[in-house]
């Protein structure tokens, strides 16, 4: 007997039964995400958009936010952020027919983040306003890493993208990428006697951009 | 495999009375625990919806352990649509063998590891070790006890016991390029610089799993530091080595758990960086593995599972609260238990893993208040659970060998009640020594106790006596 059949028959004898009930199952497990208002944080704003620009800039998260009203902003508001920063304009930026549509000029501009990179850009696909989250797919335009290298990470968020509770991005029926990574903040670590220090291992910095 | 851990088990008290007599390990427990109490409290009450949403945690779990079959198999199925590769281990041997014999597959000369207490509990840095294969860990916690060559003091903080002091010289003395000033901002920049290239070039990334979710086939990490990514992006094979019990249905029901989690174990509201991995790189995809590997790990959890009180054990999330708000743990810390899983809930779990012989001292680590059920996010009744393991020890020379190395425990006590209750009340008259000395008293260690230490008493009365004084304060007869 295999180790496989030999753990399911050692779990199903340890169940007591033979043929689980797949409909029964699936109603059950349907039935345990009944009334989700009763299991997690209101918003503290109605409008999931405030909502998500209070919580991304709040302690919890710990980022920096820029609002602005059109896509077309985005290279001035990213050359405010990195003057700021007295870093180069320079970015690892995210090939997203949009964003690369942008009028860049005077940006040295690649599209995967190098190992010691300072700044990338990327458009994250959803917004998460409970917990202030963005969410990237990987895919042929995202690269994962761009996520993680930088110091900086810089993230460009549509208004109409934003969902309220974590549980609506559960339900999207888009098709599951590689990788979802959902970012809520920058990389943190309480590794040494519980001190927060950021910039681990992936950002030091998260800035939001949002659009609309 | 376990060998390092199941090896120092019978040393027990000799590492409590070490552990006692420690005042900077009593002070790198305090910063770090302490911190986190305060942080968990302060985020529930953010979080009045907590009780509900523990209720539901509960609740989820077990009918994920009530269906685990068929969970397991659903998994495997949309895994191995994704184009995952799944393997089956029925213990840690087993699941290091697999994980061995991929890497010679990949050819790889050095693996990255992002924290996982299964890998731990089935010795997987051992078997590397054996195996010739250079090991990178990555969280920055096992990074430090890798240099230190310890093995981890707790499940969310395994470096915990060490101060900055220590981390400071275990950095100079192993980097390339280490920090010039004693912050721990530079320590940890001094260790991001030391890791960069190791995650670039890595031929395998290992990691563990929070969460399966059945219904896609997607295997859930959580981490802060983003080590998670870093290990499983970068290098051409990515293993994951996950147990059993990690299933949940679908990602909406680990939304209602990361919730729970997450809060319990750091205070935060979610992890920093949450990912779900489906499937190898897909065409296209700028980066990622090419191969993607599942390894689900038995290693006794179907024995827990046929017994209905180890069963409940079966919920944990791994998420530390117990051992935050263990009066014990934080007096001896996580070593002096000489297991992979400390505090309560390793005490509950390192029997059923490794066997109550071996294990036998520490369900007596307890004073029985109650505090880590009443922080668990999955309300585990580990009081009760480590009292059973009590009554077993108890009893062991009443029943007959068979009975002592199978798992039936708790149908054997369940059907002698006044077994049960006799084993309770002899478990609590010894710990009631405990004011006395009791079983720390058997020690040399009263003085070292005493000196960094202000240890509540234990409430000296079994349950089953308490519930007796109260029915007949309310005038009914037990
Ligand atoms: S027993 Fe409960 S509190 Fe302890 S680690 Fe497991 S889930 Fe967390």
């Amino acid at each position: 007997m295999s180790t496989r059949e030999t753990i399911l028959d050692s779990v199903r004898a340890a169940l007591g039964r033979r043929r689980p009930d797949p409909a029964a199952i699936a109603a059950e497990a349907a039935a345990l995400l009944a009334d989700p208002a009763a299991i997690r944080p209101a918003l503290p704003v109605p409008d999931p958009v405030e909502a998500f620009a209070l919580r991304v800039v709040s302690p919890k998260v710990g980022a920096t936010l820029e609002r602005i009203a059109a896509l077309g902003a985005l290279p001035a508001a990213v050359a405010r952020y990195l003057d700021a920063h007295g870093l180069p304009h320079a970015l690892a930026l995210q090939p997203d027919p949009e964003l690369r549509a942008l009028d860049w000029a005077g940006y040295a501009l690649r599209d995967t983040a190098r190992p010691d990179e300072a700044a990338a850009l990327g458009q994250a696909l959803w917004g998460i306003a409970e917990t202030g989250t963005l969410v990237f797919h990987s895919g042929a335009d995202t690269a994962v890493l761009n996520h993680f290298l930088p110091l900086h990470h810089i993230a460009v968020l549509q208004a109409p993208r934003i969902l309220p509770y974590l549980e609506d991005y559960a339900a999207l029926s888009d098709p599951a990428p590689r990788n979802a990574n959902l970012v809520t903040g920058a990389s943190g670590t309480t590794d040494i006697e519980g001190s927060y220090v950021r910039g681990a291992h992936g950002p030091r910095f998260l800035h939001v951009v949002l659009v609309g | 495999m376990a060998a390092t851990h199941a090896d120092k088990v019978h040393v027990f008290k000799e590492d409590v009375t070490r552990a006692l007599g420690d005042a900077t390990l009593k002070l790198a427990i305090d910063r770090t625990t302490v911190t986190a109490e305060r942080k968990r409290a302060a985020a529930l009450v953010d979080f009045p919806e907590f009780a509900e949403a523990r209720r539901r945690g509960t609740a989820i779990k077990n009918h994920v352990v009530a269906n685990l079959d068929h969970y397991l198999e659903q998994f495997e199925r949309n895994a191995l649509a994704s184009g995952a590769h799944i393997h089956w281990a029925k213990d840690a041997d087993e699941a290091c063998a697999i994980v061995i014999r991929l890497c010679r597959a990949a050819g790889a000369r050095s693996v990255t590891r992002a924290k996982s207490m299964l890998g731990e509990e089935i010795g997987l840095p051992h078997a590397l070790a054996e195996a010739g294969i250079e090991r990178v860990e990555t969280d920055l916690a096992e990074h430090i006890i890798q240099l230190a060559g310890e093995t981890p003091s707790h499940i969310i903080w395994p470096a915990l016991h060490k101060t900055r002091e220590q981390v400071s010289e275990l950095f100079k003395a192993a980097h390339r390029d280490p920090h010039k000033v004693e912050e721990v901002e530079a320590m940890v920049e001094s260790a991001r610089r030391e890791l960069r290239d190791r995650f670039m070039n890595a031929d395998v990334g290992i990691s563990g799993a929070n969460f399966l979710l059945a219904d896609s086939g997607a295997v859930c990490t959580v981490t802060n530091e983003g080590n998670a990514e870093l290990t499983t992006t970068p290098p051409r094979v990515h293993i994951v080595t996950a147990g059993i019990e990690k299933l949940v249905p679908s990602m909406a029901h680990a939304m209602a758990m990361l919730r729970l989690l997450v809060r319990s174990a750091t205070g935060a509201d979610l992890t920093q960086y949450t990912t779900f991995h489906t499937g190898p790189r897909r065409a296209g995809d700028r980066d990622g593995p090419e191969e993607f590997h599942i390894v689900l790990v038995d290693n006794g959890r179907s024995r827990m599972l046929a017994d209905h009180g180890l069963r409940e054990m079966l919920r944990c999330i791994r998420c530390g609260a117990c051992m935050n708000h263990c009066v014990v743990y934080r007096q001896i810390g996580g070593h002096a238990y000489g297991a992979t899983y400390p505090g309560p809930m390793g005490a509950v779990l390192t029997p059923a893993l490794e066997g109550v012989e071996k294990a036998k001292d520490l369900p007596h680590a307890c004073t029985l208040n109650g505090r880590c059920q009443e922080v668990c996010p999955v309300s585990i009744p580990l009081p009760t659970l480590l009292r059973g393991w009590r009554d077993r020890s108890w009893k062991e020379g009443l029943v007959p060998q068979a009975m002592r190395t199978g798992l039936g425990l708790w149908r054997f006590v369940a059907e002698r009640p006044r077994l049960y209750r006799l084993g309770s009340a002899v478990a609590v008259r010894a710990m009631r020594l405990f004011r006395r000395g009791g079983w720390i008293a058997s020690l040399p260690l009263a003085k070292s106790w005493t000196a960094y230490r202000d240890m509540p008493a234990p409430a000296g009365r079994t349950f089953m006596e308490q519930l007796r004084d109260r029915e007949r304060q309310g005038g009914r007869q037990p």
